[in-house]
């Protein structure tokens, strides 16, 4: 048994610190003279870099760090996994690009020929994160009127038509959301690997659709209890379907080489998130389950940043500092890498990582605390050998 | 006047060339070492670059459904040429025209705006049955327009919404900076009278197919009249099979070999550049260029044509 360990490409810009807000890698924020991709020249224009060039040097650290490949988030104001991952085939070498996409913005047969194409590009280094969740207005921004459940039902169709046409020629499909008559891919493409589907969402519609099509389930970090019953209970429902599914854990970490060093990186940043964020309500309506669940992690008001501490090296205040989750691990590189081993043993069966600044972290991470793995339980190493 | 000269990628000609499933089984005489390493998209890279060092403007990419998609290859190809165009060829059936634009405005981001549209012309029923695409075949050319309208919608304005009859949107567009990069210039093709009025009402470029001189001509003015209605301008471009030699002869037998079309250009060098500019007085300034074996005949072309075709041009009077 080996785990596999994935990192994130920030696809939102990148903070050189997680000590001060702002996005000084990329251009989601005003260019200053210590910004790059892009950058000022000396005489102050456009240096010519862009934000991709910066992608190129995260996924090349990442790869030649040990991680398997990255997650490329999708939301609005982020550049498209879609178009990244063609356009960073060539610069990487076993680097694996998991798009993070919402079947339902996709013509499910011209998504495989895509798929199949990207698989081309790239030895086969293809992976999907199936996103169904969020909704309403934020769904009508995408151009997406389908309710949640119904949301799930496409998903499920989606898949459905994607494999099918994968396996060649004379793929009939009459689904309520997709029609298809004697289709499939040619010959040339067909013969490419089918993507490994990591899927998220922890509705019950979500964890029907997981069981029929998912590789691997994939989870925010949650509080260790919590997690491991949701993966038991992801387990349980694939296995009465016949099935078999992985988990996995998407997770940051600020990982020093002592846990105060760690600390005091959350301590700054914390003191620089204004006094009206740190007491903002816990996020607006939603009807994704998952941010639901993380938003009830977070008590109302924190007024200093142990207020947020949630277990021994577990942090709720992540939102905070940059977008995405709430809850992430914090403390020196053996801290990490004994909680990193605490949820294997607990059914996680891969992970996406990531920290702040992405580049930097991914070797920090890569060279620091991957080595460590397996030191709280040695059976988990003698599993691997 | 400015020629914009591209060359067509078609990935689904010559499908033995650095395939490696087409290699040679069995035993060889010839010490053989390429390893899986060495496979299909080096050979578009290097057509990319045979384009970029023989001063080609751009790459069309040609949809072809049974090879490697053109939006895959047009990214990949990217940036190892910082020069080109990238117009790779799709129908509007992919999906989502939101979706479609944001991924135009990544590419946009990535390119600093190297990237074009090329909306492929439908395919017949049953493709689109086979392709999970059940729009009506009266409604294709209205599906098409409502797919620019609303890439180009949530494009340029911020919110943006809309309520089609195949796509809705609500308080769309993007903020910064992905609202930093123009949309793509955007290629539409077709010779019936739905499609030409279709292009005057939203395309920046018409391609049309090969044809004689006088043919062309009257649909370009046509297609100008079309436009001139709608109070906007449309710029003319041409898809020509060309096959070009030192000499005539030489020009001739080759095309005769590959089986070359009616309305392919062959001849001699001057010859062919000579019947480019012509075309080119007629008011056609976008010229996607393609033949059978594209490596080969990207440098003939690029080397021997192009230059000719831009020293006719230049010293043409100020014509359109």
């Amino acid at each position: 048994m080996t785990i596999d360990f994935y990192w994130r490409l920030p696809t939102h810009g990148c903070h050189s610190s997680l000590r001060h807000g702002g996005y000084d890698r990329g251009d989601w924020s005003p260019l200053g003279t210590h910004n790059v991709a892009p950058g000022l020249d000396r005489q102050g224009r456009d240096d010519g870099f862009r934000y991709i060039d910066h992608l190129a040097e995260i996924a090349r650290a990442a790869e030649s760090a040990g991680f398997i490949g990255g997650l490329i988030p999708s939301f609005p104001n982020t550049d498209d996994p879609w178009v990244i991952s063609p356009l960073l085939a060539r610069a990487t070498r076993t680097f694996r690009f998991m798009i993070a996409f919402q079947p339902g913005f996709l013509n499910p047969v011209h998504a495989a020929r895509l798929s199949a194409s990207l698989q081309r590009a790239t030895g086969g280094r293809t992976v999907f994160n199936i996103i169904t969740g969020g909704g309403g207005p934020a769904q009508l921004w995408w151009g997406d009127s389908f309710s949640h459940d119904d949301r799930y039902g496409r998903t499920t169709e989606f898949l459905d038509v994607f494999k099918g046409v994968w396996k060649g020629e004379g793929f009939t499909y009459d689904g309520r959301f997709y029609q298809v008559r004697d289709g499939g891919l040619s010959p040339l493409l067909s013969a490419e690997d089918l993507p490994e589907i990591w899927f998220s969402g922890s509705s019950d519609a979500a964890l029907q659709s997981a069981a029929k099509h998912a590789d691997h389930y994939l989870s925010w970090l949650e509080p260790f209890d919590q997690l491991t019953d949701k993966f038991a209970r992801v387990k349980e429902r694939t296995a009465a379907l016949g099935g078999e599914q992985k988990c996995a854990v998407r997770v940051d970490l600020v990982a020093r080489a002592t846990e105060e060093e760690a600390w005091r990186d959350i301590k700054l940043g914390f003191e620089n998130v204004d006094e009206a964020r740190r007491r903002q309500s816990r996020g607006g309506p939603t009807d994704s389950v998952g941010a639901a669940r993380q938003q009830a992690l977070r008590p109302s008001e924190a007024r200093r940043y142990e207020d947020l501490i949630v277990a021994p090296n577990l942090w709720g205040g992540f939102n905070l500092l940059r977008g995405g989750p709430a809850l992430g691990i914090v403390g020196s590189y053996e801290q990490c890498a004994a909680r990193l081993d605490e949820l294997i043993a607990r059914g996680a069966d891969a992970f996406i990582l990531a920290g702040t600044p992405h580049l930097e972290e991914a070797y920090r991470v890569g060279e620091e605390v991957l080595p460590l793995l397996g030191r709280e339980a040695p059976a988990l190493l003698r599993a691997a050998e | 006047m400015t020629i914009h000269a591209y060359w067509r990628i078609d990935p689904a000609a010559e499908p033995a060339r650095a395939e490696r499933r087409a290699r040679q089984q069995g035993p060889r005489l010839f010490r053989d070492v390429r390893t899986a390493a060495i496979f299909r998209y080096d050979y578009y890279a290097q057509l990319a670059q045979a384009a970029a060092q023989t001063a080609f403007d751009g790459l069309f990419v040609a949809y072809r459904p049974e090879a490697d998609d053109s939006q895959i290859i047009a990214a990949a190809l990217a940036r190892e040429t910082p020069g080109l165009a990238l117009i790779p060829e799709f129908p509007a059936s992919v999906g989502s025209a939101v979706y479609a634009a944001k991924q135009a405005v990544s590419f946009q981001r990535a390119t600093r705006e190297r990237l074009g549209w090329a909306i492929a012309q439908p395919a017949d029923a049953e493709t689109r049955a086979r392709d999970g695409d059940h729009v009506d075949e009266n409604e294709l050319i209205a599906r098409t327009e409502e797919f620019l309208a609303v890439a180009r919608g949530v494009h340029g304005a911020r919110p943006f919404s809309f309520k089609g009859r195949y796509f809705e949107v609500q308080d769309g567009g993007f903020d910064a900076p992905l609202n930093r990069v123009r949309f793509p210039r955007v290629y539409l093709q077709g010779d019936s009278e739905e499609a030409l009025s279709l292009s005057a009402r939203a395309a920046d470029v018409h391609l049309f197919a090969a044809a004689p001189t006088e043919r062309l001509r009257s649909l370009i003015e046509g297609l100008d009249a079309l436009a001139l209605r709608e109070g906007r301008t449309v710029a003319f471009g041409l898809v020509q099979p060309v096959l070009s030699r030192q000499f005539s002869d030489e020009a001739h037998r080759d095309a005769a070999r590959l089986g070359l079309g009616e309305t392919a250009m062959v001849g001699d060098h001057a010859e062919v550049a000579g019947r480019l500019a012509a075309l080119a007085a007629l008011g056609i300034r976008h010229l996607v260029l393609t033949a059978p074996g594209s490596l080969e005949e990207a440098y003939e072309v690029g080397q021997h044509v192009l230059p000719r075709l831009r020293a006719l041009t230049e010293t043409l009077p100020v014509a359109a």
